[in-house]
């Protein structure tokens, strides 16, 4: 396919996936704002600004942290690049620029979704309406997701799209676990009611609440939460889960030559595969996860290399 | 609901000068007449969001995105007979053919020049003449393989050619997104009308596309200037139905005079390009040196022969103001036939006989440049004050290679739906038709509406509409 096109899919897709997160983010922040003792509000809320890199821009642009201005900044502001606003016209300009290879239902699931944010952009959003936002931004995602499974032939569409959706996916857990994991590292030395909450928090941003209450039971224990969402391959957005699904997407793509983001990808995937918790403890969780975040980018830049780069 | 009647001597679609339903227009009358004007309203609502939802939109450059804009879509469908269809469709297969003949002619053996038929300056002159095309062979010797012609029907009810398109006409997306529309909102309709489909235009396009190369399997891609133009919805929707793909200039390369694709598995030869950039900005080499849409070295690989575009260059110099006149003679020249479709009579002010009438009937005439485009220095002689006759006048001597004239014709109306109620509106109507191993079209075509009463312009930059055509499969129901 045009490498063009496989560029635009791959980072609709991620884009896509970005906006989801970071609703979902937004969402268990406010949430733990509403528990937490008053003066680690600040504190929660200010997570999803980190895990986004764009504290700096907020404090330029509104200074004090409260729920509404948070809101307002993560939701609707077009003036950064990090808001679900910004990502999903990001999202809507590169489905427009690969229409030709979107069948008409993802097509649709995207520019509908478009088109009631832009709705909900002129009404605003409170801190009471935010959830309905949220529930909404879920069913949203999992609209498209359902037209693109639904509808789209198994080609290179489909596989550069998944490979967008995946990156972005590990990238995201990768980067929630270890900043909420250094919140309740700090809150541990405190109290442990405080870093049950911590921790819960980060199992519901990244979907995996239930999950870990099947798997583990009740007992909420930091390495466990790790293992989950490191090594547990049946836990979707796992680093496990999501580095499987690139290294099969990437065997699918057509093109015997790109050997390169196939070598990278399935020398972390087996260092994900063959590791377990002691050797993530050994290392460090927070330097586990510099790594692979490191790692996760360099795949990422080079699959467009591979596929998508064309030197004049 | 209450229906507006027509004004008097004009031709309107619906009734006709008794005020009578035309026969072949019972069904649609009869259900116009049945539907509550509420539900009207709500179907127009949802035809609204529906068209939103597709994106057949368009960007205004410099505007916040939320500007996306739609081209107003009428509920009220223009219905021809199938009689009158008939005689439409011979007489644009002849002119198309013709117009092809006329294009082979100019850039090899200038028979038609030769035969006096027609000056040579009128063709050489031309600034749409490329002197690069002369002596080049096409497979089958065609030119303009996707035509637009914009017709109206006069109020002597006959149908005449208002201009021929022959470089990329567009609004295709247009005639079967109205139709899907249509079928869509009011499904108990198009169970009574037989109504003759148009879904297969990306299927008969596509068939031309690849009919246009030699090669028996070729690789066809749209070549479009990007999602900021007005017509990008319908690149796109066009390459997706044939099943190949949209292509931008920077997403291909010329090497050793072959043109290839940017993919994911390497170059890839393409070996027909169905364009959607003008001329002048499809080589940077070649044309405008600034374009930034094309491909440098197109138009040489083009010149080897190693690839097609569709349409070919230096169409433009067969549909423009100063050649118009002759088509007619073409079609007797080449085909030696006598043409089926009118042209609206024209006079050539070059002409020392036409200067001499055109002087006397300035006050009833329109008066155009020759090669002038967008309606720019016109002189609409009835509505013109007398300080503009007489200015007109003095350009006219002065000038008179430079301007055309043709009588002020009426285009004819059509019930339509405006904050008014449901009143007779101006509308014109663009079939398109493809020339491959032989010529096809879909019956129907686009139809633009006037929405402001009274108004004759029906460009959609200018507050036109569109509706769906219907041509009839048959006249009795």
């Amino acid at each position: 396919m045009l490498s063009r096109a496989a560029s635009s899919l791959f980072w609709m897709a991620r884009y896509l996936e970005r906006a989801e997160s970071q609703a979902r983010l937004l969402d268990v922040s406010l949430t733990m704002a509403l528990i937490d003792v008053p003066e680690d509000r600040e504190e929660q809320l200010s997570v999803p600004l980190l895990v986004t890199g764009s504290k700096e821009k907020f404090d330029e642009l509104y200074g004090e942290i409260t729920p509404q201005n948070v809101i307002d900044f993560l939701l609707l502001d077009d003036r950064h690049p990090n808001s679900v606003y910004t990502i999903f016209a990001s999202a809507r300009d590169n489905a427009l620029q690969v229409r030709g290879n979107l069948s008409a239902d993802v097509w649709d699931s995207i520019n509908l979704s478009w088109m009631e944010l832009k709705e909900l952009r002129e009404t605003g959003v409170t801190e009471s309406s935010a959830s309905q936002v949220f529930d909404w931004t879920r069913a949203r995602s999992h609209i498209f997701r359902g037209a693109a499974y639904g509808t789209l032939l198994r080609t290179d569409s489909f596989h550069f799209l998944r490979l967008g959706t995946f990156i972005e996916r590990a990238d995201t857990t990768a980067r929630v676990l270890d900043i909420r994991h250094q919140m309740a590292l700090k809150s541990e030395e405190g109290q442990a009611t405080q870093s049950f909450f911590e921790w819960t928090a980060l199992l519901h941003s990244l979907a995996a609440f239930e999950a870990y209450q099947q798997i583990y039971g009740h007992n909420i224990l930091p390495m466990n939460v790790a293992e989950l969402l490191i090594l547990e391959l049946d836990v979707p957005r796992s680093l496990h889960a999501c580095l499987r699904e690139v290294v099969a997407l990437l065997e699918q793509v057509e093109n015997g030559e790109a050997r390169k983001a196939r070598r990278m990808a399935n020398s972390l995937y087996a260092n994900i595969h063959y590791g377990d918790r002691d050797y993530i403890a050994e290392r460090g969780l927070h330097e586990y996860l510099t790594d692979f975040l490191e790692r996760i980018q360099q795949i990422s830049g080079q699959i467009q290399q591979d596929y998508m780069g064309w030197q004049a | 609901m209450l229906i507006q009647t027509p004004d008097e001597g004009l031709y309107d679609e619906l009734f006709d000068e008794n005020h009578k339903v035309r026969p072949h227009c019972r069904t649609l009358e009869n259900w116009l007449m049945n539907s509550d004007e509420s539900l009207i309203t709500e179907k127009r609502r949802e035809a609204n969001v529906l068209f939103q939802r597709l994106g057949i939109t368009f960007n205004v450059y410099g505007q916040d995105q939320g500007a996306d804009r739609l081209i107003p879509f009428d509920l009220i469908p223009r219905v021809i007979s199938a009689a009158d269809w008939q005689k439409l469709q011979a007489g644009l297969r002849q002119r198309v053919n013709a117009l092809n003949r006329f294009l082979h002619d100019i850039y090899h053996n200038f028979d038609i020049i030769r035969a006096g038929v027609i000056d040579a300056e009128q063709v050489f002159a031309n600034p749409q003449y490329q002197p690069g095309m002369q002596n080049l062979k096409l497979p089958r010797n065609l030119y303009a393989h996707i035509a637009g012609i914009d017709m109206i029907r006069n109020n002597d009810g006959d149908f005449y050619v208002l201009e021929d398109n022959l470089r990329c006409p567009s609004g295709v997306s247009y005639m079967l997104e109205n139709r899907r529309m249509m079928m869509r909102l009011f499904p108990e309709l198009f169970a009574q009308a037989a109504v003759a489909p148009v879904d297969h235009y990306p299927a008969l396009l596509g068939e031309t596309l690849r009919a246009a190369s030699l090669n028996p399997n070729p690789t066809v891609a749209v070549l479009t200037p990007g999602r900021f133009n007005s017509a990008y919805f319908e690149h796109a929707f066009l390459a997706r139905q044939m099943g190949v793909e949209l292509v931008e200039g920077p997403d291909l390369f010329v090497r050793q005079n072959r043109v290839y694709m940017k993919t994911t598995v390497g170059p890839q030869q393409v070996d027909v390009i169905y364009r959607r950039i003008d001329d002048d900005f499809l080589d940077p080499l070649a044309g405008n040196p600034d374009s930034m849409l094309g491909v440098p070295g197109l138009y040489a690989a083009y010149r080897t022969g190693n690839v097609v575009l569709a349409n070919a260059m230096g169409t433009g110099v067969a549909d423009d103001k100063s050649i118009y006149p002759y088509v007619p003679d073409m079609i007797r020249f080449y085909l030696n036939e006598e043409p089926i479709l009118k042209n609206v009579p024209t006079w050539q002010c070059r002409k020392p006989k036409d200067l001499k009438y055109v002087l006397e009937h300035l006050d009833e005439l329109v008066v155009k440049e020759a090669q002038g485009a967008g309606g720019y220095g016109m002189l609409i002689g009835p509505r013109a004050t007398q300080k503009e006759i007489s200015h007109f006048r003095d350009l006219l001597k002065a000038r008179p290679h430079h301007y055309i004239a043709q009588p002020t014709l009426s285009l004819s109306t059509c019930p339509t739906f405006v904050d008014e109620g449901v009143a007779p509106r101006h509308l014109d109507l663009r079939p398109f038709v493809l020339s491959g191993k032989k010529v096809q079209m879909v019956a129907g075509g686009l139809t633009r509406v006037a929405l402001e009463k009274g108004s004759l312009v029906v460009n959609s930059s200018q507050g036109g509409g569109t509706k769906d055509t219907w041509v009839l499969e048959n006249d009795q129901c």
